[in-house]
This record gives structure tokens, C-alpha cells and sequence, in this order.
């Protein structure tokens, strides 16, 4: 019994990262409609900014993460128009266009990384590393409990911040009809590259988490690309709502599977789920996606 | 004006980054003359992708043996010498990627001999091309027995398969250690070599008589935590993982966050890198591993003089202690020297001379190098593998790696049980 609420515990903790990148990665889909291979090299950057910050400035990397993530915000807010440029470019598809000049700067983050910062694998120490909550023989890893605990507090304050204030309005207009929401006076430009910002934003932090938990190289972001493509295609493409459940349900497949099926299988079962998505629930598993 | 500010910028950064892309290709692609008078030695090895680290460790063996043979003037062969050039091809840790860079290193490159990649997967990807254009090469770090079962012939291995190595821990905690551990949980990574380091613990465990309680092998990037929380519910004495570096160090993380405390951890590929040390701290102390050497031992070496000048020539270069398979890829290049003395053919090397290497290969038999005896072994399983030499059990013990077994050669007991992280 024990053993099956640690797993369930052990899913949602790490479907709480998952959120993280999910977030973003939704609604830059929804309102820039880039598709962003290099969502996984955002979580790599951000996992290197919180070393160099522990390495260089001698400060614990998780005190520091608006530091992060006002960095990263900033960064992809200058940045922004250049992919915006690519996606304008007249009779090409917009997706496509995005989706190929991700790709290499995805190829470029990583290749620079390596170049500049070398091959080792390295750790992260904060002041969470080595603490555990241990509530009735089940064991809570704190970086972990932390992380998910930020998700939740960010998808509460996203959800605020998108129906409450007047750019989060316009951001929503915007995803809903770019067109129409030209019309009735919203800088269409102007709420691309705010999501933009707080999609890396959002993302670099999720970063600073990954590599605290497990441990930060230049080629750890493919994987979480891999994983946000799946939330975002379970979840149904562009869905807040969406997001969110299948990166709470990828965390709990994979836990379950890990335990009770067999470490081997588990990208298998995740994929055979997507594939079983993709044909009875193409909106999504919660039918509210594209 | 805005518009084509954003373009400028888009134009100036797709420059850096082909201008980056050209300069991290490298290599020059000049068609070679027909007379030239220095070895041209491919090395296909890891450089970037997931095992750009254990990539690394095997480049900086390879590029020592290198520097230092031109130091000394070069390869010496009857009156004159012969300068070695390297030339690398990064294999990006993918074994298609492997096959097409050893399809460039023969057919453009033209080299004369090949030193082999850090991965044993990339490896049986390499082994058919050299087949076909019968180049020999030399791994000094793959691991797998797989390789060897397929009996390439012009593929040969300095560091002994891991079925022949991975079984002296579990032997010396069986044997050499107060209470001997009655129960072992096993992971491995889903890549051949650490899936081979799986089956060796389970097969050494079977035979010591210790219950093995979970057997999985498990996708590379796995999040270890509901593997290690199951693991936990077993409460098994020992936990023993086959991967590489990074995952090992994941699993010490996992098991610390989650209070999962074994009487020993086992783990091998990588506890002896200093990556692994440095970035685990205390945490690494007393994890314990197989090896087939260690700084400590003392060869006698015709290239750098002894084992302990390589290790202090290395440390010298790359700032950091040199591991087992480092110091196999800085004696790998020997083999290939003494061959050549053998058969006494100068570059570049044609079909007809590189058949005779291999020949030669097979014969040659180095008493000492600064890894240790090298003899291919020319048949059996482990066909061409070097099998001479002894399996070690180590211990991290204050960030160095200590034998422990087995009982005729160690340098201090085993710990065993092992003080909790919690208490060190």
C-alpha cells in the first residue's frame, strides 16, 4: 500500500516539472503558433545559469531564481522579433518556418554549450538538495515537492494574470483570433513577445529544478523536448487545461509503469498512450485542443 | 526601418551559426598524396551527444599517447621515425553516426589504422565498415563481451569485456567481507555495455549464492526515483547499476532524496572518473566498482616510462587523475607501434600491409605497459579482446579509488556495511 501512494507521489512530483515547460511551451503555441524545438535547450540554459551561479557568484541557484528567469525573460523578449521575422516570411506556413528555425537554434544552444562550457556533467547544491519530508512512511524529496509547489503557484497566478489583467485579456484575444484582435487595437507583436519572454522565463526555471534534481550537461535537453511535444499533443495542441492534466499523467505512467511493469517499458506504454490519443481523442484528453 | 533591423539580426545570427557549424566540423578534407611520411590515425569517439564525457576521457588517452610519441620523435621504424597525426570524427554517441564517420575516415581521409570509440554500441557499429574496407582498429574502452562474440576481424579491444570483470565485486563481497550480503537489486541502462554490466552482476550473484530480488533494465534518461522508491520497498543489501557517469550519480541523488540507504552500492562504468568524485563529494564514498586498473598500480611503459609517469604526465595535461579506461587508451596506440616494428611498413599503409598488421596484431604480445599486459586473445568468445588481465574490486574511499579485492593484491579491506550518507 505504501508503495503505491510513494508512486502515485513520486508521478505528480515529477508531472510538476512537467508542467513547468507545459505552461509555457501551450501558450507560446497558442499565440505565436511556433511549435519551439528548443524548448529542451531552454531548460539546459537555465539548468547552466543556476551552475554558473553557484559556481561564480557563491550563491545558492534556487534563492536566485527571479534572478534566472528575469534573464531569460529579457533575453527572449530582445530575441523575439527575429523569430518573429522568420515566421512572417510571406507564403511559407508559419509552423513550418517556426519549426525549422527552432530546430537550429536548438542545434546551435547545444553546440555552443559544448563548446564553451565542455563535456562534464555537473551538480547543483542548494540549500533543498539532500532534504526529505517523510510523512507516514511515504518519503518526499523537497527539491521535488518545491518544484511542483512553484508550478502549481504559477499556474494559479498564470491563470490570474490571463483573465484578471489587461495584457492577460489581450493575450488570450490574441490567441483566440490574431485578426480580430488587430482590429480592436491589441499590438499583436507587442503580446508575442510577452509570452515569449515568460514562456522562457518559465521554462529556464523549470531548468534550474532539472538540473538540480538529476544533473546538468550540454545535451540534457533533448529529452524534455521529447516530453513537452507529448504534453502538448496528449493534452491537445494549445490547451492550458490540457497541458496540465497529460503532464500530471505523463508523471504518473511513467512512475507506475517504472514500478509495476518494468523500467524497460517505459517509453513504450507512453508512446503506445499518445498513439491511442491521437486516434480516439484528436482534440486532446480533454477534447478542448485544436 | 524595424522590420529590417529584426532581418539584419536574423542574417547575422544564421552567419554564427554556420560559421560555427563549418569550424565544429574540422578535420581537413584535402585529398592526401600518395607519399606521405607520417601515420594517419583515425580516432571515432564520443565528442558531444550523451556520452560526450566518457568520450572525452577516451580522446584525452588517445591524443596523450600521440603528443608524446612525436615528443620523442615519432614511431620508429627501422632507421628513421614516423610522426602520428590524429584525426578526429565524432561519432555524436550515436552509432549510425559512428558507421558514417568511419565510411569518411577510410574512404577520404585515407588513414592508415583506426583508435576506436568510447561506447561499445558505436563500436559494433564501426566493426562491419572496417570489415568491408579491412582497416584494423583498436578500442581502448569498449566494454561489451558482444563485440567479441561476433568475431570481427579487424576489430581488437585493450580493456577485458565486463563479463570477465564484473563479477569480482560480487566475489569479494561474497568471500572477503564479515557478513556476506544475502540479497541484490540490478539496474541497468538499456546500451549494450551496461546492459552487459547487468548481466554479469546477475550472473555473479546467481553463482555467490545472494538472492537477486529485482532485475530491470531501464531506458537511458529514465528518472530513477520510483525505481529507487520500489527498490527501497525490497530493502535489498546491495544495489548494483550498470550505466555510465551520469547515471550513477542520478541513482546516489535518488537514493538520497528518497533515504534509501543499501549496505553497499556497486556501480560500474565511471565511479573512477573525477567527475563522478567531484561532483558527489562524500556522497561517492564507498561506492564500490570493478577495474581492471588503478594509479596506484606500478608497469613499466616504453612510452611514457612507468605508470606512475603517465599518471603524473596526464594529471599534468588535463588537471585531473586519469581511470582505467583513460590509461587503456593512452596504451592502445603501443600495440599498433609494436605491430608496425613487426611487420616494418611505413606509411601510408596499403590493403596488402594492413592485412599484415592485423596478422601482426594477433601475434604481438606486450609484457608491460602503463595499463598493464596486453595479449589479444585470437579465439574463443572474446575473440580479440586483450583477457589477460585481472579484475580488480575498488572502493572510493575519501575520493580515491582503493582495491579492495581481490584478498592477494588489495591495498586496504572493503567496508562493508557502509556508514549512510546521512552520518558521513
Amino acid at each position: 500500500m505504501e508503495l503505491i501512494i510513494q508512486t502515485l507521489v513520486n508521478g505528480l512530483l515529477i508531472g510538476g516539472i512537467f508542467i513547468m515547460i507545459a505552461v509555457g511551451f501551450t501558450l507560446a503555441f497558442g499565440v505565436m503558433d511556433i511549435i519551439d524545438f528548443a524548448v529542451g535547450e531552454w531548460v539546459m540554459l537555465g539548468a547552466f545559469a543556476a551552475y554558473w551561479l553557484q559556481t561564480l557568484v557563491h550563491v545558492d541557484p534556487l534563492l536566485f531564481f527571479p534572478v534566472i528567469m528575469l534573464t531569460f525573460g529579457a533575453a527572449a523578449y530582445v530575441f523575439q522579433p527575429v523569430l518573429q521575422s522568420v515566421i512572417n516570411i510571406k507564403h511559407r506556413s508559419a509552423a513550418l518556418m517556426a519549426l525549422a528555425f527552432t530546430f537550429g537554434l536548438s542545434t546551435f544552444f547545444r553546440g555552443a554549450a559544448l563548446t564553451l562550457w565542455g563535456f562534464n556533467n555537473r551538480n547543483i547544491v542548494t540549500f533543498l538538495s539532500d532534504q526529505s519530508i517523510n510523512i507516514l512512511g511515504i518519503t518526499l524529496p523537497a527539491l521535488r515537492v518545491a518544484a511542483t509547489v512553484f508550478a502549481v503557484i504559477i499556474t494559479i497566478g498564470f491563470m490570474v494574470f490571463l483573465n484578471k489583467t489587461k495584457t492577460g485579456v489581450a493575450i488570450r484575444a490574441a490567441a483566440e483570433n490574431k485578426t480580430i484582435a488587430g482590429l480592436m487595437g491589441i499590438d499583436g507583436q507587442k503580446v508575442a513577445r510577452t509570452v515569449y519572454a515568460i514562456y522562457a522565463a518559465l521554462t529556464s526555471l523549470a531548468g534550474v529544478f532539472i538540473g538540480s534534481i538529476f544533473s546538468v550537461n550540454p545535451d540534457m535537453g533533448l529529452r524534455y523536448t521529447a516530453f513537452a511535444f507529448f504534453v502538448v499533443v496528449a493534452g491537445g495542441m494549445g490547451s492550458f487545461a490540457g497541458a496540465i492534466a497529460a503532464a500530471i499523467l505523463l508523471g504518473l505512467i511513467a512512475s507506475f509503469v517504472s514500478v509495476y511493469v518494468g523500467g524497460a517499458y517505459i517509453f513504450l506504454i507512453l508512446f503506445l498512450f499518445l498513439y491511442f490519443v491521437l486516434l480516439f481523442f484528436s482534440k486532446g484528453i480533454l477534447g478542448k485542443g485544436l | 526601418m524595424k522590420n529590417i533591423g529584426s532581418k539584419f539580426l536574423a542574417l547575422l545570427i544564421s552567419i554564427v551559426i554556420a560559421a560555427i557549424l563549418v569550424a565544429g566540423c574540422g578535420g581537413s578534407t584535402k585529398s592526401t598524396a600518395e607519399k606521405r611520411d607520417y601515420f594517419k590515425v583515425g580516432v571515432i569517439t564520443s565528442l558531444s551527444g550523451a556520452e560526450a564525457y566518457g568520450g572525452n576521457v577516451t580522446r584525452r588517452g588517445y591524443e596523450l599517447w600521440a603528443e608524446t610519441v612525436n615528443k620523442k620523435g615519432g614511431i620508429k621504424l627501422g632507421e628513421k621515425s614516423y610522426q602520428v597525426k590524429l584525426i578526429f570524427a565524432d561519432d555524436q554517441s550515436d552509432p549510425n553516426a559512428g558507421a558514417d564517420a568511419a565510411q569518411r575516415m577510410i574512404t577520404s581521409e585515407k588513414v592508415d589504422f583506426i583508435l576506436g570509440p568510447y561506447t561499445s554500441g558505436v563500436t559494433m557499429a564501426v566493426a562491419p565498415i572496417l570489415e568491408k574496407y579491412k582497416v584494423p582498429m583498436i578500442t581502448g574502452s569498449a566494454e561489451s563481451p558482444l563485440i567479441w562474440k561476433q568475431k570481427f576481424k579487424y576489430t581488437f579491444g585493450t580493456i577485458p569485456a565486463v563479463d570477465l570483470t564484473g563479477s569480482q565485486p560480487l566475489a569479494t563481497l561474497a568471500k572477503e567481507v564479515g557478513s556476506k550480503p544475502a540479497s541484490i537489486a540490478i539496474l541497468g541502462v538499456n546500451d549494450p555495455f551496461s546492459k552487459a554490466t547487468a548481466e554479469a552482476f546477475k550472473a555473479a550473484a546467481e553463482k555467490e549464492g545472494i538472492k537477486v530480488l529485482k532485475y530491470d533494465i531501464v531506458p537511458a534518461g529514465t528518472d530513477f526515483n520510483p525505481l529507487i522508491s520500489a527498490i527501497k520497498g525490497l530493502n535489498p543489501d546491495v544495489l548494483a547499476v550498470g550505466g555510465h557517469e551520469k547515471e550513477h550519480m542520478e541513482i546516489i541523488k535518488a537514493s538520497k532524496s528518497l533515504g534509501f540507504m543499501p549496505k553497499v552500492f556497486l556501480m560500474h562504468y565511471g565511479i573512477t572518473t573525477p567527475d563522478f568524485i567531484k561532483n558527489l563529494g562524500k556522497n561517492s564514498d564507498y561506492v564500490m566498482g570493478a577495474t581492471t586498473w588503478t594509479p596506484d598500480l606500478n608497469y613499466k611503459d616504453a612510452v611514457f616510462g612507468s605508470t606512475k609517469k603517465y599518471v603524473e604526465a596526464a594529471k599534468i595535461r588535463y588537471g585531473s587523475m586519469p581511470d582505467y579506461t583513460e590509461a587503456a587508451c593512452a596504451a592502445t596506440g603501443q600495440i599498433f607501434t609494436a605491430a608496425l616494428a613487426k611487420i616494418k611498413a611505413i606509411p601510408p599503409l596499403n590493403e596488402e600491409q594492413r592485412e599484415k598488421l592485423v596478422k601482426a596484431l594477433e601475434e604481438v604480445k606486450i609484457d608491460s605497459t602503463l595499463y598493464g599486459p596486453i595479449k589479444f586473445a585470437t579465439d574463443g568468445a572474446w575473440y580479440h579482446n586483450n583477457t589477460g588481465l585481472k579484475a580488480l574490486t575498488i572502493q572510493i574511499m575519501q575520493g580515491n579509488q582503493i582495491i579492495v579485492g581481490p584478498k592477494q593484491v588489495k591495498l586496504k579491506d572493503p567496508v562493508y556495511p557502509v556508514p549512510p550518507m546521512s552520518s558521513r
